[in-house]
């Protein structure tokens, strides 16, 4: 990332952030829930505005729209209203199949959960998004062990993810997220289900990975402890981001 | 597709239980549905052979009068018309060459005349020139006691079944004349009252046909007792008598006489009627054990004299074989169109027509067969659906995990099509080859069966699946349907699931 735009992320400098290419742009973004007979409003009206190779860390309370914000950045959810352009692309008039193809070559997950292929070990779940993009087998194997190897696991590429810890099964699915060279990989509570000292490491993975494949990462916490990972700090609650602390 | 097999094959692995009872669905469906089409083909070839080849031929010339097709197993009482024109028949049968072999019959019901008994008994007749249907039909049935009638003799074969349903019905045990009674012939009833068994060497029958009032009522001399090789329950409802000595009985013009049918007033004045009824059962003697009880006196029917030639009387209908391998439907054609153009006044149907209810038999059994594995279909299909519809939510989870990492709904949905057709080619495959080795080992554990129903099942006495190269195909593609029809709800189930449901479920 240069120097100069690593200097102004964190920064209230909206205007100087719309300078450079703004890899997501949310406008008036609304989501509303229905409840029954009640609808319970998500999202209120966020504005957003992400640049490329960004670390992002989305803070807030439980049920203060993290999560959703998410997944409709990740073309998981889709908006009540409002405008979301990922790389560009409006993505609330794509159909299905389109919106697919999005998550696949231009988004990386990772999961609370982890959400691994348990069929599958290390290596067919890291190269499993690149054998969907129709990538040779050779050329997958090839960019996954890599992943693999840069997330510290080659000594379990062969294991299942039943056989592995909670953070080997989180790094394991940095490796998947970052395989396909997305523009944007979405962490959703990363570290929720792990111990502080693996939840630090699997934030300072994701921060190294960052910065060696100049990958946009937004990840949501409530954790207040990694906080100090983050470039920039988005902070949300009942559905509206607030002013946007000093990052750490 | 190496990844979707690959995914596939891990989950079978993964889900045993749920994989062990679809497979075990597969396995019993594609065994039993082998099975099924064994069983139908070997019907299907039991019965062309013992029918057509032992009782009746590929086809049936009727008269064009005819209404019914069906001459065989008709309503009681509803006569055959008769066919006068067998000499152009048979100059029009002897210009096809794939016509091999004809064999002109009468063909009707009588009644069974028994003093004895205040309500008369009924039998289907055949009348037939003994010589030719031996040439016709040589190996069908094996004369059990008596023997073959010489040619031109006048004389009735009863079938082991009619003599059983004589006996039930008259308490009188038929014999051929001369014979004695074969212990091991005897049917349990009679052997119970062996002592005081009512024997008798012939039958009293009267003609039963709606366009006359011409018939006469005849005594056959018994001259042997007769079982068919195959489907002896069915073809054993009917007695074959000589040509001429059945034309008497139901009032035809015999060879002897051949001209316009007498009316019975004119028989009465040319002294061709008896005119002692009484007398007709008063020439013979009944047999008790042995020892002379009851004696009556009974006549007998003169010995034809005269006989022109048999071929130019009244026949009902004419069994006709086809030469091997002749496409059936194109003999028929033909057959009717020479026919036709002969102006014999006689048409060609196909033998399962003429044969009425034995052959629309085959077909409500095969019918019946059919739907029994459709019933397994819908049933494997309904468990098969639910089994994988429960899989697909139980790993909502990782399918959503899959479409939101990018895997299109085609690939979920191939994924459990994956994992139904691996389960299908190999539980169900090994339900084929057990299907294909049953349909080979039942035939040599020699199963028979008296049953009329059975025998039809069996295609004649014996339990003789058959399964061909397309018998074999038929069942992989109805696997393949039961396979493709039990993944479609499973995989739209799945395809449906989105990757915000994987999120929620965390």
């Amino acid at each position: 990332m240069p120097p100069v735009y690593q200097s102004l992320i964190g920064q209230e400098t909206s205007g100087l952030r719309n300078l450079l290419m703004n890899i997501i742009e949310i406008k008036e973004l609304k989501k509303d829930y229905p409840l029954g007979t009640t609808i319970v409003p998500a999202l209120r009206g966020v504005d957003l505005a992400v640049a490329e190779g960004d670390f992002i860390s989305i803070i807030g309370p439980s049920g203060s729209g993290k999560t959703t914000l998410l997944n409709v950045i990740g073309c998981i959810d889709s908006p009540t209203s409002g405008s979301v352009k990922v790389g560009g692309r409006e993505i609330t008039s794509l159909d299905d199949r389109q919106i697919t193809d999005i998550r696949l070559n231009k988004i990386g997950f990772i999961f609370q959960t982890f959400n691994l292929i348990p069929v599958l070990d290390v290596l067919e779940n890291v190269e499993f998004p690149l054998l969907l993009m129709k990538k040779s087998e050779a050329e997958a194997r090839k960019r996954a062990e890599k992943l693999v190897e840069e997330v510290g696991l080659k000594e379990y590429a062969a294991h299942r993810p039943s056989e592995l810890s909670g953070g080997q099964r989180q790094r394991v699915a940095i490796a998947r997220a970052l395989v396909t060279n997305p523009d944007i990989v979405l962490a959703d509570e990363p570290t929720a289900n792990l111990d502080s000292v693996t939840g630090a490491s699997i934030l300072e993975l994701m921060r190294r990975m960052n910065e060696l494949e100049k990958t946009t990462f937004i990840f949501s916490t409530h954790d207040a402890n990694v906080l100090k990972y983050a470039r920039r700090i988005v902070k949300i609650k009942d559905g509206v981001i607030e002013k946007e602390p000093a990052a750490a | 597709m190496k990844l979707i097999l690959t995914i596939a094959w891990r989950n079978i692995l993964r889900h045993k239980g749920k994989s062990l009872v679809i497979g075990i669905i597969l396995f019993t469906g594609a065994f039993l549905m082998t099975l099924g089409n064994g069983v139908i083909s070997g019907m299907a070839a039991g019965v062309e052979k013992n029918i057509i080849n032992g009782f009746m031929g590929d086809i049936v010339l009727i008269s064009d009068a005819q209404k019914s097709d069906n001459i065989l197993l008709n309503i009681m009482g509803t006569s055959i018309e008769p066919i006068t024109t067998y000499r152009r028949i048979k100059e029009v049968l002897a210009g096809q060459s794939y016509v091999r072999r004809s064999l002109p019959v009468g063909k009707n019901l009588a009644m069974v005349l028994d003093e004895n008994s205040a309500t008369p008994g009924f039998a289907f007749l055949i009348g037939v020139d003994f010589a030719e249907y031996r040439k016709m039909f040589p190996d069908n049935f094996k004369v059990i006691e008596g023997g073959y009638p010489a040619p031109g003799e006048r004389a009735l074969m009863i079938p082991t079944f009619t003599r059983d349903e004589f006996y039930g019905f008259y308490n009188i045990w038929f014999l051929p004349a001369g014979g004695t009674l074969v212990k091991e012939n005897l049917k349990k009833e009679a052997l119970a009252e062996i002592k005081s068994l009512v024997v008798s060497t012939s039958v009293v029958m009267m003609g039963m046909t709606s366009g006359t009032n011409a018939t006469n009522d005849i005594r056959f001399p018994v001259k042997g007792i007769v079982k068919y090789g195959a489907l002896n329950q069915i073809f054993g409802h009917f007695c074959l008598v000589d040509i001429e000595s059945y034309r008497e009985c139901l009032g035809y013009f015999t060879a002897s006489d051949m001209s316009a049918q007498v009316p019975k007033e004119e028989k009465k004045l040319l002294g061709m009627e008896g005119s002692d009824l009484d007398a007709m059962f008063g020439g013979e003697e009944i047999v008790v054990n042995g020892s002379k009880a009851a004696p009556k006196k009974f006549r007998t029917v003169p010995a034809a004299a005269g006989v022109k030639t048999a071929e130019d009387g009244v026949y009902n209908a004419v069994f006709v074989k086809l030469a091997d391998g002749f496409p059936y439907k194109e003999a028929l054609a033909r057959l009717n169109s020479a026919l036709s153009a002969g102006k014999t006044g006689v048409k060609a149907v196909p033998w399962n027509k003429a044969a009425g209810p034995m052959g629309s038999m085959a077909l409500i059994i095969k019918t019946a067969l059919f739907l029994f594995v459709t019933l397994l279909f819908c049933v494997a299909v309904i468990i098969i659906v639910n089994t994988l519809t429960m899989a697909a939510i139980e790993r909502t989870p990782e399918i959503g995990m899959m479409r939101a990492v990018g895997a299109r709904k085609s690939f979920i949905a191939g994924m459990f099509l994956g994992e139904t057709a691996i389960l299908s080619a190999i539980f169900g495959g090994s339900g084929i080859a057990a299907g294909i080795a049953a349909v080979n080992i039942i035939p040599l554990l020699k199963i028979s069966t008296d049953n009329d129903m059975l025998q039809i099942l069996y295609g004649g006495n014996f339990f003789n699946p058959l399964l061909s190269f397309s018998g074999v195909a038929l069942t992989a593609l109805q696997l393949l349907a039961v396979t493709v029809a039990a993944a479609l709800y499973p995989m739209r189930v799945a395809g449906e699931i989105t990757p915000l449901e994987a999120v929620s479920r965390d």
